[in-house]
């Protein structure tokens, strides 16, 4: 037995024995994530985006429901563009009915994330995957992404959809099966043949993997309003292919740009300010749906 | 545009990443890792940036919608990763639909049609084919032309979908092989057509001269969901909120309100079957309250004619006469400075006479609003209501100044395409027009418009004298004392080819080419069609996809390509600005399909119907117009771009079809008003006078008696619309609920139910039903029902299993289901449910007149468990 | 000072009778299964789970897996709250449990641990980017890095402190565990000067826990209260209510095994029923006041109705959570009524304690379903359908697996070092 040295008692002596112990005690517990708070850098995505200052671009969407027909090209568009695999709609349309027949209204309302300047996602995220671009955008890095799902339950909107599979499995048809031998052979075997590729870049000048849809399993993704198209100058998918322009992108900083001045000459709400989240899509046109409303072929999803 | 960059960068980083895998976790299999590690090993940072992937944009012309819309396609190592709007085309200015996006996979879709089949199972089942070559194939189906051809050219029956383009190959197949063609146009607007080519004397369907029109009534769900006449979708509802922004009223008349959703002012739930009725008491009305373009009628229409107590005109050397209140005498129509009277009773010699008009008001007298409010289920007031509005905004007397042409401002119209899918079809259509006769509004500014530009068209004059053949000479009927007007109802094909002696048909076709057309599932009355076309001795068919009808009964199949291919000329006007639009493939033609055109081509070849005078060549010349500098060869087969390059010099554009290759539209500027409105013509509609009174359709209704035709088939031919109870009516009491039919924008006017991206938006089939007629039957949201329809004069019924669902924004005593779905052969079409074409029935008591489909039927629906 | 009796270690350590063996045997077997079930999640994704996407998905993003988590912090409650309860409060009578509620703690926390690595989809990011990248304004750094680690950690050093003593005394008999109780024990002689230290440290550490215990269930409760997003979450009422709950569980936990262990070991002389008294009348307190919490939460959102809030209730009271909801609340009124009783009429007996500590641990566990689940399937803001969740099988066999896990290891660590102190092996106890 390892002889204990008899020493005088002095103030703080226990302490200073028992931290020998602990040291003996061995890494084990330590391993477990103490040691992760030397190295943390917590500063990524801070959940409160800095106030909108003029002249700095802060995008943003105006939907004006004066003019959605409720016809889902925007749903489509967006799964085109952005390669985004079943079940999954970045952009969705709500149908609505209000009231009893014959007194009764029917009401669309498309929702993309809301990219809110106050995310409640961003706030919840454990590791800073999702966090806020200075351009306004709330943007996923599928580099970073966890899959906690933390962000999907914190969304009043319930914008997010997670890769459940490996989206090469979760695809609209089966590309590797015998009969897409010719598919395959015409598009060099690319799943799917009409795969984006620059959903692969890098974005932001933080240079992250923040594009487009389908790329790893177990991560969560949303909505990027289509930041790929945006730093190359286009519009979002959904925005440029809108047959009736009900949705207008822009930059909200720009009194010039067609979004600003729409919100400067009509009444606008946004979806449940109430929850103090500030989202950067606002609606023109149409009050906000009361409580009353019933949605009608609803889109349920089947991953 | 700029390119985007990837293809290298991927596979390198993947590489990376199984490289990660490998050592971070030794023998741990990809899948553990699915690159999550990246990042770690320092690869998230900026990616070292590969050198541009081949990226170009080329524009070509959307396949799958009705309107051929431009697309701009981004193409990236030749595929097509993208289609977007071509903003230079008026029709969608850049924008595209949701089926315009979607039909992205099915360019790509692994259960298109590869190859050319032949049937190797007995016909009616599901069918088993083996793959040939083309040759083969072809070799089949020539030999079935050329057989029977030798024996009598109408035992070869050709039938085609919807077009894609403006006739081309199709006419030109259809002259040269001499083959009776079947369009689809009896399921579509037909009646409506031949109405506005009998009232008016153009082709189409009323529709609105949107930049003029500041009150619209709205038929069905046209404006909001279906478009129409001649255009798809984007176009109207674009036309029609730039008509909104500038304070148009919309009034939707419509037993179903989903379409027009939030943009309708006012919404009049209106029974199935009952708009004649409807028309009518609205005419009733303006009459009344003196909304009458006295000017219009008296000097474009027919409506001051002298007609005599049998109905007939008045003539005088072969002259219609007009009572001349100037001189208190019969005049000629045209006589110089005559001033016609609208009403009264006049004797000319012994007879009594009454100007057309006051005839019209005579019939009118008891179709007032409380006696429509029966028919219509709507309350009188709003009836006489909307009546008045219609009037007030009519504007009568007012004049306006388009393109320096002044001309007379009726900013009141409706969008009535479609209305004519119901028995009354033609006659209601007729109503109709005739209610915007009075206002003077027909072909005035912001009134309804008929046909884009103002075309007489041939029919015109052709319907006024009918020519009856009897016994018939074609299996449609044409001409026949049972459908002196026509529209080639495939339904009713079919029940002539399975009883042809009832009709006095003496022969059976044999041979049916079937060109992108589905009739197992897309035609009305889908029992009596399958029924028919086991008769056919030999059936080919021409799709991209193996239709439920090639599954059941072809005896060959060719793979068509889809938008990859040469295709046109396309129309491109949206009606106020011009232009001419080309399909230009993206790729080759996917797996071994190849475009129509090189399929004709082929075939004719092998029936020995290419070459030569009346060829197919030669048909091919005549339908493009070509001027003789550029004509076709009669003796050697052209390449198709040639054709098209040959077509576009023809029209003066030097480049050729480079020029679409590289623009995909050719915009024209806007149509000037001395084109668009028939008031804008010297002499006004040239000349014409509008059918007000409709003389020939007395004529041929006599001619039919003689002929001995029954009562059913002669009673709508009447001079002026007359209502009657709707044959379905006669249904017995528990059959309580209409059916109707409708589209759904994810998949209309196309066979998309089983295109993966589309079908994910409308899964499944649902009977729409009024919340509280359900609760009233005890049926629940979402429950199977058993929907069995009801043939009033036949007294056949047959029924289907669907779900149901329940809203508020469709009248109690109606249901209504999409006619999609019902497709099985497509892995993604499975378990969608069923359409509800099986239960409507065509022929007798569901068409009249024009022989137009109904897509009404009386229903009972009961829980399925009770079955 | 000696081992005493015999000069062998007691309370069974480093014998394993026939019945243990079968025990591991089955604990083995569910444990197979249970990494059977993730490889399958692994393989397949998360598609293999019940989950699906709230909202479009019409499903729920959160399941058994963050249910069980919460659950298995909620027990850790027990071992710590009790040893510095003992501390602090010189509640000697309860020492005979100190040790396996210490145990108890450290595995359930283990078994939270592993319930988070189940539940991610990125399970290898997440053990090396949750420490790299950690971020303080997430409630789920508490969970993680608070709860699990620092909770855990600490939890191990007053395991440590508290079992040096048994660790001399056990090293002095020879045998293939020597190796180890030397090292736990690390030179200790039981001097006075060292009874002393350790006395002194243990009780700091014991004062330093408490707040740490507070804000730990707390950080949990903060997971879901404070997301104003999800109807049925948002409640200033969360956090404390996690930690009574949590304390509910843990103790009813500690009953059992506590309860158990007398049986199996015979330790009916050292471990007295005044203990259980008290261990019960504890439950039946803190369960009261628990169901107070859920009478004070339900009054709030039903009277005033608010729109979501009451369709979530609606849900709960008459709906598809109906069954779970009533259940819940029937085990927890069921235990206090079965403690109520014996308390009142100051006779005791063990089985009914035993079964209450059961109950109420059935009822957490339903009740940390019942506030998980509606919120995501019936409480989304925008109408979306209703959503359905309904667990499958890997995630029932992978839950099943934790739970022998952590019975492996808490009786892998019977075996190998004394469950209760030494000293008690004489009566009347120690000195």
């Amino acid at each position: 037995m390892a002889k204990v040295a008899s020493e005088p008692k002095a103030k703080g002596y226990g302490t200073q024995l028992s931290r020998r112990d602990f040291l003996r005690v061995g890494g084990t517990a330590a391993a477990l994530g103490t040691a992760g708070f030397l190295v943390a850098d917590r500063f990524i995505g801070d959940a409160k985006a800095e106030a909108p200052t003029p002249g700095k671009v802060r995008y943003g969407m105006v939907i004006d429901l004066e003019r959605c027909f409720g016809c889902r090209t925007c749903m489509e568009a967006c799964k085109v563009e952005n390669n985004t695999t079943r079940a999954v709609f970045w952009m969705y349309v709500f149908r609505f009915e209000e009231g009893r027949y014959p007194d009764m209204q029917v009401r669309y309302l498309p929702r993309p994330c809301m990219h809110c300047d106050n995310a409640p996602c961003v706030k919840v995220c454990p590791v800073g995957a999702r966090y806020k671009r200075e351009d306004g955008l709330t943007a996923t890095d599928w580099d970073r992404c966890i899959g906690c799902r933390y962000c999907q339950v914190s969304c009043p909107y319930s914008v997010n959809y997670f890769n459940w599979k490996d989206p090469k499995k979760n695809q609209y048809l089966d590309w590797k099966t015998p009969e897409a031998v010719e598919v395959r052979q015409a598009t060099k075997g690319v799943i799917p043949p009409y795969k984006n590729p620059d959903l692969e870049e890098r974005y932001g000048k933080e240079k992250r993997y923040i594009a487009g849809s389908g790329h790893v399993k177990g991560v969560m993704e949303k909505c990027t309003f289509c930041v790929h198209r945006v730093e190359k100058g286009l519009m979002p998918a959904c925005v440029s292919s809108c047959p009736v322009g009900a949705l207008i992108f822009g930059n909200l900083n720009d009194p010039e740009t067609e979004a600003s001045r729409l919100l400067r000459q009509k009444r606008f709400f946004r979806l449940e300010e109430g929850l103090g989240t500030e989202p950067r899509v606002y609606y023109v046109g149409s009050p906000p749906p009361g409580a009353s409303v019933r949605q009608i072929e609803g889109i349920v999803g089947r991953v | 545009m700029e390119a985007g960059r990837a293809g290298r960068a991927i596979s390198r980083r993947s590489f990376v990443k199984a490289a990660a895998a490998a050592t971070a976790l030794g023998a741990a299999s990809p899948w553990w890792l699915n690159g999550a590690m990246g990042p770690l090993l320092g690869e998230s940072s900026a990616e070292a940036a590969a050198e541009p992937l081949p990226e170009e944009w080329r524009p070509t012309t959307c396949w799958i919608g009705k309107q051929d819309c431009g697309v701009l396609a981004r193409i990236v190592e030749g595929r097509v990763v993208k289609l977007e709007g071509e903003p230079a085309h008026p029709r969608n200015r850049g924008t595209l639909c949701v089926k315009g996006q979607a039909q992205i996979i099915s360019l790509y879709d692994p259960y298109r049609l590869k190859a050319p089949l032949v049937r190797v199972n007995e016909k009616g089942v599901p069918g088993q084919f083996k793959e040939v070559s083309w040759d083969e194939a072809l070799t089949l189906v020539g030999d079935e032309i050329k057989r029977v051809r030798a024996k009598d050219k109408r035992l070869l029956v050709w039938q085609k979908g919807r077009s894609k383009s403006e006739p081309l190959y199709d006419n030109a197949f259809g002259n040269a092989s001499g083959a009776f063609k079947l369009g689809h146009g009896g399921y579509c607007s037909d009646a409506g057509y031949r109405a506005g080519e009998y009232t008016i004397g153009l082709n189409g369907v009323l529709h609105p001269d949107f930049r003029h029109t500041r009150f619209l009534l709205s038929w069905g769900w046209n404006a909001a969901n279906a478009g129409g006449n001649k255009l798809c979708w984007i176009t109207y509802p674009r036309q029609f909120l730039e008509a909104r922004s500038q304070g148009m009223k919309v009034v939707a008349l419509d037993p179903w309100r989903g379409g027009l959703g939030p943009h309708a002012d006012e919404w009049l739930p209106n029974r199935p079957g009952s708009d004649l009725a409807f028309f009518l008491a609205l005419a009733h009305v303006l009459i009344q309250e003196h909304f009458v373009d006295q000017v219009y009628l008296k000097n474009h229409t027919n409506a001051p004619f002298l007609v005599q107590p049998d109905g007939y005109f008045l003539r005088a050397e072969g002259k219609e006469q007009v009572w001349d209140t100037a001189t208190d005498s019969a005049k000629a129509f045209d006589a110089k400075d005559v001033t016609p009277a609208l009403e009264g009773e006049y004797a000319v010699g012994t007879t009594k006479v009454k100007p057309a008009f006051q005839v019209y008001m005579d019939h009118l007298a008891r179709y007032t609003p409380e006696w429509a409010a029966d028919a219509t289920g709507l309350p009188a007031p709003s009836i006489r209501r909307l009546a008045r509005e219609l009037g007030r905004n009519a504007l009568i007397g007012y004049n306006t100044v388009v393109n320096g042409v002044e001309l007379p401002h009726r900013p009141v119209s409706i969008m009535a395409y479609h209305v004519a899918q119901q028995e009354l079809g033609f006659q209601a259509v007729r109503a109709a027009i005739q209610v915007f006769m009075l206002l003077g509004a027909i072909e005035a500014v912001g009134g309804p418009r008929i046909d884009f530009t103002y075309k007489l068209h041939g029919n015109y004059k052709a319907f006024g004298d009918f020519k009856i053949t009897d016994p018939p000479d074609n299996i449609a009927l044409r001409g026949s004392k049972y459908f002196p007007i026509n529209s080639s109802l495939p339904g009713m094909v079919a029940k002539v080819m399975l009883n042809p002696a009832k009709y006095g048909v003496d022969y059976m076709p044999e041979v049916l080419i079937i060109h992108m057309s589905n009739p197992m599932s897309s035609y009305a009355d889908t029992p009596t069609i399958a029924a028919a076309y086991k008769k056919y001795k030999f059936i080919a068919v021409i799709d991209a996809w193996l239709s439920e009808t090639a599954s059941l009964f072809a005896d060959v199949v060719l793979p068509a390509a889809t938008m990859e291919k040469y295709e046109g000329p396309m129309a491109a006007s949206d009606q106020y600005d011009d232009a001419q639009a080309m399909r230009v493939p993206l790729t080759a033609p996917m797996f071994q399909s190849k475009g129509e055109i090189d399929i004709y081509m082929d075939l004719c070849e092998k029936a020995d119907i290419l070459y030569g005078k009346n060829g197919y060549i030669d048909e091919i010349n005549k339908q493009l117009g070509l001027k003789d500098a550029y004509k076709l060869p009669l003796d050697k087969k052209p390449q198709v771009r040639d054709i098209f390059d040959r077509w576009a010099k023809s029209q003066g554009i030097e480049e050729g079809v480079t020029y679409f290759e590289k623009h995909g539209v050719r915009t024209k500027g806007f149509v000037s008003a001395r084109d668009f409105y028939g008031y804008a013509k010297t002499p006004p509609f040239e000349g014409i006078r509008h059918r007000f009174y409709g003389e020939s359709l007395l004529r041929v209704q006599e001619e039919m008696k003689k002929k001995g035709a029954e009562k059913v088939y002669w009673q709508d031919y009447t001079p002026l619309p007359t209502w009657r109870t709707p044959t379905m009516d006669k249904s017995p009491s528990q059959y309580d609920l209409y059916l109707i039919s409708r589209k759904k924008i994810e998949f209309k006017q196309s066979r998309a139910s089983f295109i993966p991206l589309l079908a994910e938006l409308a899964p499944e089939q649902r009977l729409d039903m009024n919340s509280e007629a359900a609760r009233a039957r005890g049926i629940k949201d979402e429950d199977e029902v058993w929907v069995e329809s009801h043939h009033a004069l036949t007294g056949e019924t047959r029924k289907l299993k669907v779900k149901v669902r329940l809203i508020e924004g469709i009248r109690p005593d109606t249901v209504s289901m999409p006619h999609h779905y019902g497709l099985w052969v497509h892995p993604w079409a499975k378990g969608q449910g069923p359409t509800p074409n099986s239960l409507f029935f065509a022929g007798e008591g569901y068409i009249t007149n024009t022989q137009d489909q109904s897509f009404q039927v009386k229903v009972r629906v009961y829980k399925a468990k009770e079955a | 000072m000696d081992i005493g009796t015999a000069n062998r270690i007691p309370y069974g350590v480093g014998k394993w009778g026939a019945g243990w063996q079968v025990l591991v045997l089955i604990l083995l077997a569910i444990i197979a299964l249970g990494l059977y079930a993730y490889g399958q999640q692994l393989e397949i994704g998360e598609a293999a789970t019940g989950m699906r996407d709230i909202g479009t998905g019409g499903g729920a993003a959160w399941g058994l897996y963050i249910a069980f988590l919460v659950y298995f912090v909620g027990v850790s409650f027990a071992g710590i709250a009790i040893a510095s309860m003992i501390r602090l409060l010189d509640l000697e009578h309860l020492k005979p449990v100190a040790r396996m509620a210490e145990v108890l703690t450290i595995v359930a926390l283990i078994l939270g641990a592993l319930s988070i690595l189940v539940d991610v989809g990125q399970p290898l990011r997440a053990l090396l980017y949750l420490p790299r990248y950690a971020r303080p304004q997430s409630p789920f750094f508490g969970t993680f890095s608070l709860v699990v680690s620092g909770y855990l950690f600490a939890s191990l050093i007053y395991l440590y402190l508290d079992g040096r003593k048994d660790a001399a005394l056990c090293a002095q008999v020879p045998g293939r565990l020597q190796w180890f109780h030397r090292l736990w024990a690390a030179g200790y002689r039981d001097t006075p000067e060292e009874k002393e230290r350790h006395r002194h440290t243990s009780w700091w550490l014991a004062l330093a826990i408490m707040p740490l215990l507070v804000l730990a269930h707390s950080t949990l409760g903060f997971v879901f209260g404070i997301q104003p997003g999800r109807p049925g979450w948002f409640s200033a009422l969360q956090a404390p209510a996690f930690v009574v709950l949590a304390g509910v569980s843990g103790i009813g936990l500690l009953i059992v095994i506590a309860a158990a262990l007398r049986q199996v070991l015979g330790l009916k002389d050292q471990i007295g029923m005044p203990v259980f008294h008290w261990l019960g009348s504890l439950l039946g307190v803190m369960t009261l006041i628990y169901l107070y919490f859920m009478a004070v939460e339900r009054l709030t959102v039903d009277y005033s109705g608010a729109g979501l809030e009451k369709s979530v209730s609606e849900v709960m009271y008459t709906g598809t959570y109906a069954w779970l909801f009533w259940g819940t609340v029937g085990l927890f009124v069921l235990a206090v009524l079965v403690l109520a009783v014996q308390f009142a009429r100051r006779r005791w007996s063990l089985p009914l304690i035993v079964l209450s500590g059961v109950l109420v641990n059935l009822a957490a566990i339903g009740k940390r379903d019942v506030i998980v689940v509606p919120s995501q399937t019936h409480g989304t803001v925008l109408p979306y359908a209703p959503g359905v969740y309904i667990p499958t099988w890997v995630e029932l066999a992978i839950i099943a697996g934790l739970f022998a896990l952590g019975t492996l290891v808490y009786v892998r660590f019977i075996k190998v070092f004394p469950i209760m102190e030494v000293s008690y092996t004489t009566k009347g106890g120690a000195e």
